[in-house]
């Protein structure tokens, strides 16, 4: 008997549908990955597995961060107003977790009249940042664009 | 520390170490693009800063 002409058509249906099901898992996984990324610097790569890369990015990035606060640094508000205030804003938020216990600490008030004011807004912003070119790794990481 | 070279030296120090360990896999190769990368912003800036001095200065 000749299989019926449904039945081609009823596996790569179900091949199609476990493939979007695979697909769903995977995005749900990187998206995972880079929200963690985001919220803890290096928890992303050690989730992939690269654990003294993981390291390395936690322990510059979080000393970078202290020292933004040591010297005066201002954890900058999302103010519409001031278009580089809310771009620093945003830079300085993808250090999510320590970003959150700072302002939680009651830190990164910022002494304006410090000299080294501005030093420490830099060093804020721009930890932000290199947390943000960490994450797109993660993503290329986790995605398989990079090799592990 | 807080002079403008000592933070200089001290943020050059960070970027680089952060873009050698990202770009490359080996931890030699990420020693020499830290390195690489630490030079040129240094010596970029005291260039840059010379420059501004004999231009404005």
């Amino acid at each position: 008997m000749s299989p019926s002409p449904s039945t081609p058509s009823k596996a790569t249906g179900s091949t199609r549908s476990r493939a979007a099901g695979d697909a769903t898992a995977d995005t749900a996984k990187v998206t995972r990955l880079c929200v963690l990324a985001i919220l803890v610097p290096g928890l992303g790569h050690a989730l992939v597995g690269q654990m003294r890369k993981a390291a390395i990015f936690f322990v510059v990035l979080m000393t970078m961060f202290a020292i933004g606060l040591a010297f005066g640094g201002r954890l900058l508000p999302f103010s519409t107003d001031e278009p580089l205030v809310f771009l620093g804003a945003a830079a300085q938020w993808v250090l999510l977790l320590p970003r959150a216990l700072a302002v939680l600490a009651g830190l990164g008030a910022g002494d304006v009249v410090a000299v080294t004011y501005e030093y420490g807004n830099t060093f804020l912003i721009v930890a932000g940042l290199l947390n943000a070119l960490i994450t797109l790794d993660v993503y290329d990481l986790a995605t398989g664009r990079k090799a592990a | 520390m807080t002079t403008h070279l000592g933070v200089m030296i001290l943020f050059a120090a960070c970027v680089s170490v952060v873009f050698g360990t990202l770009m490359r896999d080996a931890p030699r190769d990420q020693l020499v693009l830290a390195g690489r990368i630490f030079a040129g912003l240094v010596v970029g800036a005291y260039a840059v800063g010379w420059l501004m001095y004999f231009v404005y200065g």
